[in-house]
């Protein structure tokens, strides 16, 4: 297997409080890959410095071998990495079906087309999107009018119509309920399954994490300090004491 | 000398702008709302002055109660909009309230209009502010020294405020983080309010002093809002301190303006306005005081 | 539903190119006002309710495109179809070299910055005395003779409106019009799916621009003069009004603002000459109980009332298959 994502020895502060010292993360290509840890363990901050949202003080990252360490969000986009944020982050007044209809619009480079209408273009593709994650049947619904679950379900929608290769979501079941927790983790392991694509995500929720995960990250202070696969990291006896006992608050 | 001279007049000009772009700039931070009726204040705080100082008569007080009371009037105007207006519109659109402050102007604008009529009107200050002292050789107004006073007498003020009162700290940290304010349990209500007051009071006292040395006339908002548009954007959205740098260099440029291209001046601030952003698309004081 | 719209339409364009053979002058001439307002406000609507700018000075763009018109006719004796095609041009000059200052700013600059730039232009027509006539303006401006006032004029405006009102809805409809909306409504998530959100919104600038221009000229063609209060202020509140009247996030909201706004101005300036006084407001009372608009209001509740919207079949041979 190849390595897809490669992040190493990753620093980052704030204001002189450092976020991150020393992250190193991998991710292989097609694995679904969790990270933990409690809150202000550097989460968010890892992910903002590998979907480019941030850059590092120190450290690389690495995406299918090409150093994009620096590079702006929107050239990480074009290379593959897509991303979901940890609130619903859509298009409220525009259709469900037009909140997916842009995104692939602008990966085929068609946001300046001023003669035909948008329903000349990309409708196959939109639909398709649509269909596989499930909003369909409410793809002329405004998005502003959906359930907080079925936004964050049209968020993954929006990220999915960049074809990334690699998917990073940001606590992607935050918010939900039992249900919709259960149809988003379905329908991330069968994008994993069918499609092949590389999932990155952290979660709060330990019965997600280990639900999901092939492979589980543990960060803690700004640093990881586990990995390994979930049989792994339930065992391990740092993670029990440390992380795991209170976790469930 | 003439050089001097104009700088002098710029400078007490500067002043004026200094005061009324403060205001439009503390509530900018602290509501985030470009109070587009400030100009209005600023108006009916000139006509007001001229009011309260036609009454008085001959009275040497004049100027001083017309000072006074100027501010008092539009800040209870500025009070009055928003408590039972403005604040019922918080949590909508930023839009929205934005256009609301549109249409207070209008409102404004036309009851000055009713009140005072199209006339222009003049106060003539008191017989120990009139005439010219000399300065370094140049002959300047003598209410321009008041000016050149009241300028760092409400910068001193506003200092005291924001860093030496409860409210002050409060509006600071609202400007910066309103969130946080919200969480730690302040009634952001009460502290907007209070900035909002403040902020029309200083636009009725710049409208006041400016009373003395200039016609009084409808449309004097528009020019004077324009104006302190182009400080706050200049200084920093918000930054009190950027409105005194942003008003210093507003006045020296129309000021040489007027040396050179007295039909146009007011294209060099302008100018002025352009060149920052080019440099500083921030403006030239960070957006927080 | 559609083809009761189309229906519509119809017979509205009938009534219209019609409207001189059976109404007196007076509402004829009412008429072509509406019109021109209208296509001003369909154009600053594009970039206010469609692009999310904070455009509160459009009106200055309607003033270039008719100064330019005005001043190449009187002053630079310019043949009449170039200064016609100047004017729009003029003004989309404007609107880029505006749009290119104010777009790189963030959302309360663009509005105060807009604004101001758009004041100075203002200030330039009422004291430039030599080329713009200072506050008399221009008056008298001699056009073509086809363009006789309400006979040739009237047609003129009507066509070059419709036609100019179906280029700015192909607009609103294609990619980029709903790029514009997506990037109203999050431009931080266009960023990160791959979208220049500068120059979308410098492009729909210019666009605005351009067709406010095109109004500017064809109010000269209706009045034959210009005057500073084209690019005054209050005329740009008035059409922000007529946007937020009709509804600023539908197409026809703002023709239909125009024709309700420039109507009651008309009629309550025989009675009073505090028109900016019901104009303010108008505008308080749209914030508070129609934040909207009319025809954003109608669709919310027809959206309300009628049965869940099917879902379109997809194309032949698509997914469902």
């Amino acid at each position: 297997m190849d390595n897809l994502l490669l992040a190493e020895g990753l620093y980052k502060a704030f204001g002189g409080f450092p976020a991150l010292r020393g992250a190193t993360l991998e991710v292989q290509e097609t694995e679904v890959v969790a990270v933990i840890g409690p809150n202000g363990a550097g989460k968010t901050t890892l992910f903002h410095l590998i979907t480019g949202v941030l850059q590092p003080d120190r450290g690389r990252v690495t995406f299918q071998g090409r150093e994009i360490t620096r590079w702006p969000a929107y050239r990480r986009c074009a290379l593959g990495i897509g991303r979901t944020f940890q609130i619903a982050n859509v298009f409220p007044r525009l259709r469900v079906f037009d909140n997916v209809q842009v995104a692939v619009l602008s990966r085929h480079r068609k946001t300046f087309h001023l003669a035909l209408p948008a329903s000349r273009f990309a409708m196959r593709e939109t639909w398709a999107i649509l269909e596989h994650v499930g909003l369909a049947d409410k793809a002329h619904h405004p998005a502003g009018a959906l359930s907080h679950g079925d936004q964050r379900i049209l968020e993954i929608a929006i990220a999915l119509a960049s074809r990334p290769k690699l998917l990073v979501l940001d606590e992607p079941t935050a918010g939900m309920s039992p249900e919709e927790t259960a149809a988003t983790l379905r329908l991330l392991s069968r994008l994993n399954r069918e499609e092949g694509l590389t999932v990155l995500f952290c979660e709060h929720d330990m019965e997600v994490v280990f639900a999901a995960a092939h492979r589980i990250v543990v960060m803690h202070h700004g640093r990881t300090v586990v990995q390994g696969s979930p049989e792994e990291v339930r065992r391990h006896p740092e993670v029990q004491a440390a992380y795991l006992g209170s976790a469930d608050a | 000398m003439a050089i001097l001279g104009q700088l002098l007049v710029g400078l007490s000009r500067a002043m004026i702008l200094f005061i009324v772009a403060a205001g439009l700039s503390l509530v900018l931070g602290v509501l985030r709302v470009p109070n587009v009726f400030h100009g209005s204040l600023y108006m009916i705080g000139a006509f007001v002055a001229w009011t309260v100082a036609e009454a008085m008569g001959g009275s040497p007080a004049r100027l001083w109660v017309a000072l006074a009371a100027a501010p008092i009037v539009t800040a209870a105007v500025g009070l009055a909009v928003e408590r039972t207006l403005l604040c019922r519109l918080y949590h909508r659109e930023h839009l929205m309230l934005i256009l609301f402050t549109f249409g207070v102007m209008l409102v404004l604008n036309d009851l000055v209009k009713l009140s005072w009529g199209p006339t222009y009107r003049s106060l003539v200050p008191p017989e120990g502010l009139q005439g010219a002292v000399s300065v370094l050789g140049v002959a300047l107004p003598r209410y321009n020294l008041v000016l050149l006073g009241a300028g760092p007498l409400v910068a001193g003020g506003l200092w005291l405020l924001v860093h030496r009162t409860r409210i002050g700290k409060i509006a600071r940290a609202a400007a910066t983080d309103r969130e946080m304010v919200a969480v730690l349990g302040i009634d952001v209500g009460r502290v907007f309010a209070v900035a909002f007051g403040v902020g029309c009071f200083l636009a009725g006292l710049g409208g006041a002093l400016v009373a003395p040395t200039t016609s009084i006339t409808l449309g004097m908002d528009h020019t004077l809002l324009i104006e302190s548009f182009l400080i706050v954007i200049i200084g920093g959205l918000g930054n009190l301190w950027g409105a005194l740098v942003g008003s210093l260099l507003f006045g020296v440029a129309h000021s040489v303006g007027l040396l050179i291209w007295p039909q146009f001046a007011i294209a060099f601030p302008y100018a002025i306005t352009a060149g920052v952003l080019l440099v500083r698309p921030q403006g030239l004081l960070r957006s927080v005081w | 539903m559609v083809n009761g719209t189309r229906l519509g339409v119809g017979v509205l364009l009938a009534a219209l190119f019609g409207a001189p053979a059976f109404l007196p002058p007076f509402y004829v001439y009412l008429i072509a006002l509406i019109l021109v307002t209208g296509l001003l406000a369909t154009s600053l609507n594009l970039v206010l309710g469609f692009g999310g700018l904070y455009q509160f000075h459009h009106a200055v763009f309607y003033g270039i495109g008719a100064y330019t018109l005005a001043i190449g006719i009187t002053k630079l004796h310019w043949p009449a179809w170039v200064a016609f095609l100047a004017g729009p041009a003029a003004a989309a000059l404007a609107g880029l070299l505006i749009g290119l200052v104010c777009v790189r700013l963030e959302r309360l600059y663009f509005g105060m910055l807009q604004l101001s730039l758009g004041s100075f232009v203002w200030i330039v027509a009422l004291r430039w005395y030599p080329v713009t006539g200072g506050d008399n303006g221009l008056h008298g401006i001699p056009l073509p003779a086809g363009l006789k006032p309400l006979g040739g004029a009237y047609l003129f405006i009507l066509t070059t409106v419709v036609a100019s009102l179906l280029v700015l809805w192909a607009v609103v409809r294609s990619p980029f019009g709903l790029t514009l909306q997506a990037i109203r409504d999050n431009p931080q998530r266009c960023q990160v799916v791959g979208i220049q959100v500068r120059a979308h919104q410098l492009a729909a600038m210019v666009l605005a621009a351009l067709f406010a221009g095109v109004a500017g000229v064809l109010y000269v063609t209706l009045e034959r003069s210009v005057f500073p209060n084209m690019l005054s202020w209050v005329l740009s509140l008035e059409i922000l009004v007529m946007c937020l009247l009709g509804g600023w996030f539908t197409f026809p909201g703002p023709l239909l603002g125009a024709a309700l706004v420039v109507t009651l101005r008309t009629f309550a300036g025989r009675y009073t000459e505090y028109w900016t006084l019901i104009l303010g407001v108008l505008l308080i009372l749209l914030i508070f109980f129609l934040p909207e608009g009319i025809l954003g209001t109608l669709r919310a509740r027809h959206a309300q009332k009628a049965p869940e919207p099917a879902p379109q079949p997809a194309p032949a041979g698509d997914v469902h298959g």
